[in-house]
């Protein structure tokens, strides 16, 4: 087959040329839409001829510049504009999928790509009908991201799609029909059916490009790469997978689909369900370790979706298997940001960490991610289930997990903003005639507004079950979920059989540091008295003597220093942050589920907050997740932050990520990558759940600062996620500069 | 005995100080004086005081605290006369924006044992333990047995970096609690020595036979200093006299606990901590040896047949 002047391509040429095209796409997101500071998403931008920019309410809720299909005009069913419940949005996104030109790129093994996100065009993306004004003086006044509107965010079953391909899943949902006749059903029916049919017709577009792109190529190895993709997708319009190629080609449309209609989409444990795929191609001869390593690539280039290498089946058994290393492989060889989990546990086979922290010090790119299994496994069993059940949860999001197709999360759609209630109760303390400030007296306040807070959450959960379905329904998501077909109901309404709603506390470090200054400033030192506090936090530390108490307060010592008030005060407020959860579930009796995490939203939940008396200046960020703020250690030491974050986990199964940053010089040697690798197992072991690591070199960190084009490839883990440090606002840059800095 | 003792850092996470990860315990106070010492802060055995200049905001609380008037607010802008301070450390407890500094504190054992034990469970998942430094430890014998003592009652792993100029009483105190020395031999000839860390070599050659006698693991160590020991002729002569040891260790009764050589780059990252304690940094105009000098003298010390590890970075 080898064209005799053409040279054959290598996987790892290709590879290369995808980075290179990936790169490309986005700067030119960059350049188009200005930075992000979220997840990498894979979108690559509209041809220009065909697009327009618009600003919009992204998926998380943030305001963003997106690009849009300038010829889609979106049919609403509402005198608001928007487009609500499933019949209107199956219709919509079937609609937007059918304008939606296919993209086959002849170096991928994979056709597909997404370029627009349905969300862009859902706005408002609340149905106003549905009113929950009775609950937005609470919402407001604790700056509560309260989880009315979330979407996604739990986590689907492959392995249905998979097993059943497109033509079965559109048999099940016909069948179905005929079984239940409500109305609510025979919606869902229809939305869910406009969502497969609109994905048929693009896999089949994609099939005639590809087959006309190959009449066209005259590299043999391209022009039989591109038959072969024609090939693949004629067969998956209707059906199921047969190779492990065809299994990754599927998944990829799924995924893709997911992420245009609202970024929905997670992988999961790939490791497993891809293996029934890998195993009968590998023993019968049709794939080496280098294609399965290549055809991985080529998916995780267009879809950046967290997934989990290793751990336990429901007995606890381990299942890592060849295909973990080979994911490490893919994501190792492709060097972009991905956000790929290795599972760390008493039975996981040791070799799969060390292999992921060895690639993790040879990128740089923050990958992997490391997640303490046995943690969330047997905390998930104290939400009363069996421990089983924890095992199967598949690490899925930024720092969640979920059953795969049985359980709804709304994980990480919903924080509790610890900082600001600390605002609103120290204020109410200062204005309360009654009350005799004191730290005990400000704790009590603290304890009131927390509860308040998290019942706000409650009752706003619980609005959001009762209407969402008839909102935005998760079309995309039920197709993999057991139920919403069976029952004719959308996963947010009863379609699945497990609901644990997550709800995070966020800001810890702010308030634990918060609590300490006030203690020895004020109570034990006499430095201040509670009035000037108000009068100083009320100023932003104006002037000398503001800064000068400012530097005071912040000199206290710190959350995460070890054996300081400020660590007592942390583990007080994480004990009575879950404590309030776990009281009781919400007033329609859902399970709730406590973890500590802020995502990169320290920066939009800061701005909601005024000066606080840990020396943070008004409307700057809150701390980040359950770390303590930079500067905790003169020594800064990896060990104390363990020790820390493994203090204050909530401990019912969802977790309170360490975020750590490492020199890339510590593991130069196998006595360099033993000591992280005991760094990692210390931290699992004192009940850690997972962990964030970053391998930074401070030079280049502040070269990229200074001027992000001279590090355009250069990958950072920001929180959960990770991103293109280029891409990044410059105060998310600032943020991660910090982190590093060291005070010697 | 509850001995206390100036210390000037406790590093957790400490990687470079011996196997695993460790805590290193920097005890004030030093015999030597070598002028390109990366940690002055430990030479002299009282507490002092840093001044950051660039931290100061000029607030004048120091003044008004200070007993001394060692310093002075002229047109907003404070003066520290170094020379008045008697250290009282008032105007620290005063300075919030951390411009002044007291390096080193008072701590007793107890206190130490405090900041050691909480990583128990990291040194065991990694082989690793507590590591004391300086300054040089064995000048707070009592104090550093206790710690290594104790260290041990834990069951934890205890080195001792010494740069061997101490009486060797001191010395093998410390050995009955410490699984691993680590010794500095900067330069074989006695005036060379004496001329650039103040100190003749003669005891810490004594030590260094002394400890090669006895059945502790023991790792020699050259830091290369530019000018004043990266020369062949130099380690080849510190590694044929390591090499001796050795043999007279394999001699004396066939001992397994190893005698080893390691070979590191002078590094001018202390230049900060000169000028904030307001000493003049001697060092400071030496470039750090090149990767290509540290190989060649590690090849120098292996051809008098001493296994020689190179560690840190070279330029």
């Amino acid at each position: 087959m080898t064209h005799p002047t053409v040279p054959q391509l290598t996987y790892q040429d290709r590879i290369d040329r995808l980075r290179a095209t990936k790169l490309r796409h986005t700067q030119e997101k960059l350049r188009e839409l200005g930075s992000s500071d979220m997840d990498d998403l894979p979108v690559i931008l509209p041809p220009a001829e065909s697009r327009k920019m618009a600003r919009v309410v992204n998926g998380s809720g943030v305001l963003i510049l997106d690009a849009l299909f300038k010829d889609y005009v979106p049919k609403s069913n509402h005198p608001s504009g928007g487009i609500f419940g499933a019949r209107a949005c199956g219709e919509n996104i079937r609609a937007l999928l059918d304008l939606h030109p296919p993209y086959v790129d002849p170096l991928s093994s994979l056709a597909g790509a997404y370029m627009s996100h349905f969300t862009a065009y859902r706005q408002p993306a609340w149905n106003p009908d549905f009113d929950y004004s009775h609950l937005h003086e609470n919402q407001r006044k604790y700056k509560l991201l309260h989880g009315i509107g979330a979407v996604q965010h739990f986590c689907q079953d492959e392995a249905i799609g998979l097993t059943q391909g497109w033509g079965g899943i559109l048999g099940r949902i016909r069948h179905y029909r005929t079984v239940n006749l409500d109305a609510e059903a025979q919606e869902l029916y229809d939305g869910l059916e406009h969502m497969v049919l609109g994905l048929q017709d693009w896999i089949s577009r994609h099939a005639a490009t590809a087959a006309s792109m190959a009449e066209h190529e005259t590299h043999p190895q391209l022009r039989q790469n591109l038959m072969e993709i024609a090939a693949i997708n004629e067969r998956l319009v209707n059906a199921p997978p047969q190779t492990f190629r065809e299994a990754c080609q599927w998944m990829l449309y799924y995924q893709l689909a997911g992420k245009m209609y609202n970024m929905g989409g997670s992988l999961g444990r790939i490791d497993q369900f891809l293996y029934p795929f890998y195993a009968p191609d590998k023993q019968r001869g049709l794939l080496t370790d280098e294609e399965a390593i290549f055809h991985l690539a080529c998916h995780f280039v267009m879809d950046t979706s967290y997934t989990q290498l290793g751990g336990p089946d429901a007995e606890g058994n381990d299942t890592t298997n060849e295909l973990s290393y080979l994911v490490l492989e893919a994501a190792h060889r492709l060097r972009i940001p991905l956000n790929v989990g290795v599972s760390v546990g008493q039975n996981v086979d040791p070799q799969l960490l060390r292999r992921g922290v060895e690639i993790l010090f040879e990128d740089r790119t923050g990958m992997p991610k490391f997640l303490g299994v046995d943690n969330t496994s047997a905390g998930f069993a104290r939400n009363n289930y069996p421990i089983e059940l924890g095992r199967l949860r598949a690490y899925s999001g930024c720092h969640w997990c979920g059953i795969p197709g049985r359980e709804y999360t709304v994980n990480d759609c919903v924080k509790v903003n610890l900082a600001a209630v600390f605002e609103v109760a120290l204020k109410d303390m200062l204005a309360d005639p009654a009350a005799r400030p004191s730290v005990e007296t400000l704790w009590s306040f603290f304890v009131k507004h927390l509860r308040c807070s998290v019942g706000t959450v409650a009752q706003s959960l619980d609005f959001h079950l009762d209407h969402m379905h008839r909102v935005f329904p998760e079309l995309h998501l039920d197709l993999l979920c057991y139920g919403p077909i069976e029952k004719g109901r959308d996963a947010s309404h009863g379609g699945v059989e497990f609901y644990n709603l997550g709800i995070d506390g966020a800001g810890l470090a702010t308030v634990a540091d918060s609590f300490a200054a006030v203690e020895q400033r004020i109570e034990r030192e006499e430095h201040l008295t509670w009035a000037d506090l108000g009068r100083i936090l009320e100023t932003d530390w104006a002037g000398t003597k503001g800064e000068q108490a400012r530097l005071m307060m912040k000199s206290t010592p710190r959350y995460g220093s070890g054996g300081s008030r400020a660590d007592f005060f942390g583990v007080q407020v994480v004990r009575t942050f879950t404590s309030i959860v776990k009281e009781k579930p919400t007033p329609h009796g859902f399970n709730m589920i406590p973890g500590i995490f802020s995502w990169a939203a320290t920066i939009t939940m800061g701005k909601d907050v005024g000066a606080t008396p840990n020396g943070r200046q008004a409307q700057s960020p809150i701390s980040h997740g359950p770390n303590p703020d930079p500067g905790f250690r003169r020594d800064a030491a990896p060990t104390a932050l363990a020790l820390t974050v493994a203090a204050v986990q909530p401990g019912f199964g969802n977790t309170a990520p360490m975020h750590i940053e490492l020199d890339p010089g510590m593991a130069k040697s196998r006595k360099g990558i033993d000591e992280v690798m005991a760094l990692i197992r210390g931290h699992f072991a004192m009940g850690g759940t997972q962990i964030n690591m970053n391998i930074l070199n401070k030079q280049t960190i502040l070269e990229a600062h200074k001027d992000p084009s001279t590090h355009p490839d250069l990958v950072v883990r920001v929180t959960g996620f990770s991103a293109y440090f280029a891409s990044l606002s410059p105060e998310m840059r600032q943020i991660i500069v910090d982190r590093i800095i060291t005070q010697e | 005995m509850t001995a206390s003792n100036v210390v000037f850092n406790i590093q957790r996470f400490s990687l470079h100080d011996g196997p695993g990860i460790r805590t290193t315990v920097f005890l004030k106070g030093c015999t030597m004086q070598c002028f390109w010492c990366h940690n002055p802060e430990g030479q002299h055995p009282a507490p002092e005081l840093r001044y950051y200049p660039d931290r100061c905001i000029a607030c004048g609380s120091c003044v008004a605290a200070c007993p001394n008037h060692a310093h002075e607010l002229n047109d907003g802008i404070h003066t520290f006369i170094r020379e008045r301070c008697e250290l009282s450390g008032q105007c620290v407890a005063t300075c919030f924006p951390r411009a002044l500094e007291l390096e080193g504190r008072r701590m007793t054992v107890q206190e130490v044992m405090d900041e050691i034990l909480p990583d128990k469970l990291f040194y065991e998942l990694s082989g690793g333990g507590v590591t004391l430094s300086g300054g040089e430890p064995a000048l707070s014998r009592d104090f550093a047995r206790n710690i290594l003592r104790q260290c041990k009652e834990h069951g934890l792993h205890t080195a001792v970096e010494t740069c061997g100029e101490a009486p060797w009483t001191a010395l093998e105190a410390m050995l009955p609690h410490t699984d691993l020395m680590m010794m500095d031999i900067k330069l074989i000839d006695a005036a060379k020595h004496r001329a650039s860390t103040g100190q003749s070599n003669e005891r810490i050659l004594e030590n260094a036979r002394r400890l090669a006698a006895t059945t502790t693991p023991v790792i020699f160590r050259t830091p290369i200093v530019p000018s004043v020991n990266d020369s062949a002729e130099e380690i080849r002569a510190i590694a044929s006299f390591v090499r001796q040891l050795e043999e007279q260790r394999t001699r004396n009764g066939g001992a397994t606990a190893a005698i080893t050589y390691e070979i590191m780059p002078f590094h001018r990252l202390a230049a900060g901590k000169y000028a904030s304690l307001g000493r003049e940094y001697q060092a400071a105009a030496i470039d750090p040896p090149s990767k290509a000098k540290m190989a060649e003298l590690a090849d120098a010390a292996r051809g008098q047949g001493m296994e020689t590890l190179m560690q840190g970075n070279g330029m």
